[in-house]
């Protein structure tokens, strides 16, 4: 394995995930965001070489939407830049591999879009395929409910198996004041509940929520100065699989379990067992399990600790929540995430993913060491 | 329909209507911007560092990314410092063509915004042109953007170059 | 840490008003196929794929990537997806290099594409945003007062718009790949209706379906052959904010800014005499002169002298867009990408017919939003 520059997350602002952000448009809620993320590294916007941005055209309800943006990102005098239709965790690749290049050293990736004035279930089942897929009508929560039936029969998981997931992802993520959903609710109470999509039950699926985040990166030589405890960048991958939803073992993610495989190689990591915790972007326990599975993850194991933030569950801002999930995998290595903290945490996994049912996943394996000497 | 026979003719075409609705959020800036067209006025935002002006209001400066936290009303007038002629329907669009459209530096304001410029031919519009802003009657405006019907030329002298060719 | 990098096989789509002959798939395949075969290479010598296209809407379809993995050969590889308005083309081919430059990966292939004959374009492009009055009738609309601009400030006079067109088409004839090919003289361009004055219809660009794709290696793949590469020498691609009091929207800092990067990165001193050819974005033919004076071929205020003295036609100093470029061919999503592909072929010697005598350096130029995206490249002939 070649040396490369060692990158961190030095920095993470995000707005408290809401159902809909009545005083804001979808750019006025980043602005804020990127304020408090330098004001935490204490750099201003010109110590910052690079940025990104990532947001849907046909979340936000028009093309272009996300030119907007520039003004709240700062980009005056003209910022080296690039936009990705993707959720922030991919965005934040593409920033890691620029530092890589050597031509920068810092960047801020953003993430921002108003699920509340679409209504994602139809703006998504868009995605599909237009000819045989999408005139079905499915949403991504159907396309959920595919993959866990297919998932149960297989494996013969219950109903009550996944209540009690959701339940425990519900426990996580009461004291997360980030999170849309901060009450904690039983197993019974989950699998009481109406059925969203069977054999998804509206406890397992989350309300969907908008915010906007902001993730700073730095090389190292940079990275020291802009934060006390810097979260190392050891190993990352991602993998995309064929949408056809007939053509892959929707019970598996082969996606993962390959990028996981090269982002735990290239950390020089064993397994993901020998991580402290892993921040899943796992819409609905079924996909939870799943990519527990390709991590070679006991899902009846308590170490590590499986989104102890709550997870997508409690917050599920679509296309920010890959962001959120490197987020708190920052905040519990170096220390800032109070009470939810995990403790002597020192390697996490964080999953991003996008597409119907986990087509495209990303892998990074993050530590509180550099991983190149 | 007959099940049993395959098309004579490949299939070569689907046609696939998209009707998504959206509802959108105007923000607190945008609100109070058009709520004050119903009192006639029109409201910039000020940069805090500089104290340039922004219409339609913006919460921050891009230049000095400093919040612009402070509503000033600037003048319903100003100067047409670009424009063109459209010539071209657009679906679901009601104007009548050929429309100026004008790129209009207003009084007080720095930045410009894009406006309607009527009751002129369209061939004697002018870069440097001043013009004021058309309201609907008194009763009749509602908070929104229709409230200022179009701009027209107010009969002064035309600007001089110089002192719009930095404000397009 | 910076890797060299190069284009080493390019391959195109015919382009068209409608492609009925082919789906997405089959447009982005056409384009694949012939770059790959381009290069000697198949999709197991692939490790990644970098595609891009404009928004969304003017298919019908959110992130059409998704559906296209399959037509990509992207199954179990990384993709990623640009969208930075209308320089997307450029960009993503841009970031496609860098994955190279990083030494993460060997070999990328980057596609762009659109099949707007499938939407409805002009509706796509002419957004009634929220809470804003629906003024802009398409991006002719928008542009429009600058050129208007530019014409006022320059002291351009009225034939330059046409003979920059009547141009445009000449170059397109000598592209078979081309969408517009038949000749139009300048007496054609002026009796061709106005649509958004000063801005006529013999000098818009048309609405076209087709896609581009570029295999983008590092140094050991491309000195392999079969092919003689062109190397990237320089690459960059920046965008600046919009309400900045006092922005020049005719000449955009953000396009001056993006070319003195490429060019310092390049080696390149002086443009006019450094680089033989460039393929640059001019959607409406008055861009040419603006285009010319801020990639600092020339001074401000002589960009449509150029013109004027025919400096950039086929033959001349500097031919510009050799291609036909965008004013011939615009699937909005692919054009950045044809830009900067067509100044490889020209730096590789494989542009045919439209073949520039004596390439060394070769400029592609793309940009996007309110003229606040810039994406550039410079390839040469030696690394």
């Amino acid at each position: 394995m070649s040396t490369l520059r060692n990158v961190a997350f030095v920095g993470f602002a995000q707005l408290p995930v809401v159902a809909r952000d009545e005083h804001r448009m979808a750019t006025e809620m980043l602005y804020p965001v990127v304020v408090d993320a330098l004001r935490q590294v204490g750099a201003s916007r010109d110590d910052i070489d690079y940025q990104v941005s990532a947001s849907t055209d046909y979340m936000d309800g028009r093309p272009f939407g996300f030119v907007a943006a520039l003004d709240v990102m700062g980009s005056w005098p003209a910022r080296q830049d690039l936009h990705l239709e993707m959720d922030g965790s991919f965005a934040a690749y593409y920033a890691w591999v620029k530092i890589q290049t050597g031509e920068v050293d810092t960047a801020i990736v953003c993430t921002h879009g108003k699920t509340s004035e679409g209504e994602p279930e139809r703006v998504f089942n868009l995605q599909l395929e237009p000819y045989y897929h999408a005139p079905i009508g499915i949403g991504p929560t159907a396309s959920a409910a595919l993959q866990a039936s297919a998932y149960m029969a297989r494996t013969g998981t219950t109903d009550a198996d996944l209540a009690a997931r959701a339940a425990r992802n519900r426990a996580a993520g009461v004291g997360n004041s980030d999170n849309q959903v901060r009450d904690a609710a039983s197993a019974q109470q989950l699998q009481g509940s109406p059925w969203a999509i069977e054999p998804l039950r509206s406890g397992y699926v989350p309300p969907i929520g908008e915010t906007a985040t902001c993730l700073v990166m730095a090389a190292e030589g940079k990275a020291e100065k802009l934060c006390d405890r810097p979260v190392w960048i050891q190993g990352v991958d991602h993998r995309a699989e064929l949408q056809t939803l007939g053509s892959r073992d929707l019970t598996r993610s082969a996606g993962t379990a390959l990028a996981a495989k090269k982002a735990l190689a290239m950390a020089n990591v064993g397994s993901a067992r020998d991580v402290d915790l892993v921040e899943l972007l796992s819409v609905t326990p079924v996909e939870e399990l799943i990519l527990l599975d390709a991590l070679g993850l006991d899902a009846a194991a308590s170490t590590p600790v499986v989104n102890p933030s709550g997870g997508p569950l409690c917050a599920h801002p679509i296309m920010s929540t890959g962001s959120i999930r490197l987020g708190e995998a920052f905040r519990q290595l170096s220390g800032r995430a109070g009470d939810r903290g995990v403790a002597g945490a020192k390697r996490a996994i964080a999953h991003g993913a996008q597409g119907h049912c986990l087509q495209q996943n990303i892998v990074w394996v993050l530590g509180t060491e550099k991983r190149w000497a | 329909m007959n099940e049993t026979e395959p098309p004579k003719d490949p299939v070569r075409y689907i046609d696939s209507n998209v009707y998504l609705p959206y509802h959108y959020v105007a923000g607190d800036y945008r609100a109070k911007y058009l709520r004050a067209l119903k009192d006639k006025k029109i409201l910039g935002s000020k940069c805090s560092k500089t104290g340039k002006v922004f219409v339609m209001p913006i919460v921050n400066s891009p230049e000095s990314f400093a919040p612009c936290d402070e509503f000033v009303e600037v003048a319903d007038r100003g100067i047409v410092t670009t424009f063109c002629i459209v010539n071209i329907p657009v679906i679901g669009r009601s104007l009548e063509i050929p429309y100026v459209a004008a790129s209009v530096a207003l009084d007080g304001a720095d930045i410009s915004i894009f406006a309607l410029i009527q009751e002129i031919k369209a061939e004697d519009a002018r870069m440097g042109m001043r013009v004021e802003a058309v309201w609907k009657p008194d009763g009749e405006r509602q908070g929104d953007h229709e409230d200022i019907l179009h701009f027209r030329p107010t009969g002064e002298p035309d600007a001089p170059m110089e002192s719009f060719i930095h404000r397009l | 840490m910076k890797r060299p990098t190069a284009v080493v096989g390019v391959g195109q789509t015919q382009h068209a008003a409608r492609r009925a002959d082919l789906s997405i798939p089959g447009l982005i395949r056409e384009a694949v196929d012939r770059a790959l075969l381009d290069a000697g290479l198949g999709h197991d010598d692939i490790d990644a794929i970098v595609i891009g296209k404009a928004p969304d809407m003017l298919e019908g379809i959110a992130q059409p990537e998704q559906f296209l993995v399959g037509a990509l050969g992207g199954h179990m590889k990384p993709v990623i997806r640009v969208h930075t308005a209308g320089s997307v083309g450029a960009s993503t081919a841009i970031a496609a290099m860098t994955h190279v430059a990083s030494g993460l990966y060997d070999r990328i292939l980057t596609v762009a594409f659109e099949k707007q004959s499938e939407g409805n374009a002009m509706w796509a492009l002419s957004p009634n945003m929220p809470f804003t009055p629906p003024l802009v009738a398409g991006a002719g609309g928008f542009f429009a007062p600058y050129c208007r601009a530019y014409i006022q400030k320059t002291g351009c006079p009225p034939h330059i718009g046409p003979v920059t067109a009547a141009n445009a088409r000449a170059n397109g004839a000598r592209n078979p790949y081309a969408h517009l090919r038949e000749p139009m003289s300048v007496e054609d361009v002026m009796n061709s209706p106005v649509l958004w004055d000063p801005i006529r219809y013999g000098e818009t660009c048309p609405s076209s379906d087709g896609a581009i794709a570029l295999v983008i290696a590092n140094e050991e793949t491309a000195k392999k052959g079969p092919r003689k590469p062109a190397w990237i020498k320089g690459a960059a691609s920046y965008a600046e904010a919009m309400w900045v009091p006092g922005r020049d929207q005719v000449s955009p800092s953000a396009g001056k800014i993006c070319a003195k990067h490429v060019y310092e990165q390049a080696g390149i001193q002086d443009p006019w005499n450094d680089i033989q050819t460039a393929e640059i974005y001019v959607p409406f033919a008055w861009f040419e002169a603006m285009w010319l004076e801020n990639l600092g071929f020339c001074d401000e205020g002589e960009g449509w002298k150029i013109i004027d003295r025919g400096e950039q036609k086929f033959g001349a100093h500097l031919p510009i867009n050799p291609s036909g470029g965008v004013l011939c061919s615009n699937p909005i999503g692919a054009s950045g990408m044809l830009r900067l592909g067509e100044a490889a072929l020209q730096v590789m010697g494989r542009a045919g017919e439209h073949q520039v005598d004596g390439v060394r350096n070769a400029l592609g130029h793309a940009y996007g939003g309110g003229a606040q995206y810039f994406a550039m490249w410079v390839v040469g002939t030696e690394l």
